[in-house]
């Protein structure tokens, strides 16, 4: 079953130096219908202005993942990590005990926009934990990219949680498949572009969640950009 | 020095309870191993919402003073517990561990 949720029907909140559309339920926005899917908790499109950002705040129990879709983002956290990264990269935070971190728009010229992506961690009460990891933007091309896994895979930041995030960059007319193994559940966000998933049309912004599916057909009616999450 | 004990929803932020918006008595109470908060709250939404959170709560305390940084705490809820008595209309949140920081320390 695809259930979509069009991007039209999406909650946003402007703060002046933030735009943020979140697909499920965040900070003051709370619809009880709307709270994750599976492990997923939290997908945010954000918008930040030059040299703004998130101040000092903690997580705990979460493995949040930033990916940046335009601009840089500058991470610092109470681990001694401070990273600045920019698209083809990818950021993973295990908040695990408890964390403390920022996270700014590093130019003080250019808008900022990334995906917060929040989950369930697989075990609660770990070490927090962090790692930043880049990938090649050329391999997005017409296929399947993994930049996170919980399986060991190359130019992929691990997390702690049953699941992997691809991103993919399909050209008009073209299409792509991908197998789906028994009881998994999957997200997609369609980031640009027009796109169809087993026949079922998506719009930039539109979110697909999918359960019981044997195959997903990809079929790009324009040239997409979308994000694939592969979850338990 | 200025407190002030805060409880939010640790999704986004959501405030369930702030001790400069509600002057009710608190209690913080250092355990063998953690923190225990008492707050004599009244019944109602917000309540009922924390409580239906009370895996992701976020818990501070601030502490902000004239000749120095502000001091912020936050304590980390793993299992609790998170309990509300209704006849003695107190709240109690044991936390387990908890991180002290200064938030100027942060570059912007």
């Amino acid at each position: 079953m695809i259930d979509v949720f069009p991007a039209a029907e999406r909650h946003s909140a402007d703060l002046g130096w933030l735009r943020s559309h979140p697909s499920y339920s965040f900070g003051a926005y709370n619809d009880p219908a709307r709270t994750g899917f599976s492990v997923m908790r939290v997908c945010n499109d954000d918008y930040l202005a030059p040299g703004r950002g998130f101040g000092a705040h903690p997580h705990s129990d979460m493995e949040i993942v930033s990916i940046v879709l335009n601009g840089l983002i500058r991470h610092e956290d109470n681990m001694g990590n401070s990273v600045v990264s920019s698209f083809g990269e990818v950021q993973r935070m295990s908040a695990g005990t408890g964390v403390i971190h920022t996270e700014f728009n590093a130019s003080e010229e250019t808008e900022l926009r990334l995906l917060q992506l929040w989950f369930m961690p697989k075990e609660r009460g770990l070490a927090p934990s962090y790692e930043a990891s880049s990938f090649d933007v050329d391999k997005l091309h017409n296929a399947l990219l993994p930049v996170v896994s919980s399986h060991e895979l190359e130019n992929t930041a691990s997390i702690g949680q049953d699941m992997t995030i691809y991103l993919s960059k399909l050209e008009q007319g073209e299409e792509l498949a991908y197998p789906v193994e028994t009881g998994r559940k999957q997200f997609i966000y369609l980031i640009e572009g027009v796109l169809e998933v087993n026949g079922v049309k998506l719009e930039i912004g539109d979110t697909a969640q999918i359960d019981a599916a044997d195959e997903l057909a990809f079929a790009a009616v324009t040239p997409a950009f979308f994000m694939l999450i592969d979850l338990p | 020095m200025k407190q002030t004990f805060q409880v939010k929803h640790a999704v986004g932020g959501r405030m369930f309870f702030d001790s400069n918006k509600l002057d009710v008595p608190y209690t913080v109470e250092a355990l063998e191993r953690g923190w225990r908060f008492t707050v004599n709250l009244p019944q109602g939404p917000v309540l009922e919402d924390l409580l239906a959170n009370k895996n992701e709560l976020n818990v501070f305390i601030f502490q902000e003073y004239a000749d120095q940084p502000t001091l912020k705490t936050w304590y980390y809820v793993k299992d609790g517990p998170v309990e509300y008595d209704a006849d003695k209309g107190s709240l109690t949140i044991v936390t387990d561990s908890r991180i002290e920081y200064f938030p100027h320390e942060y570059s912007v």
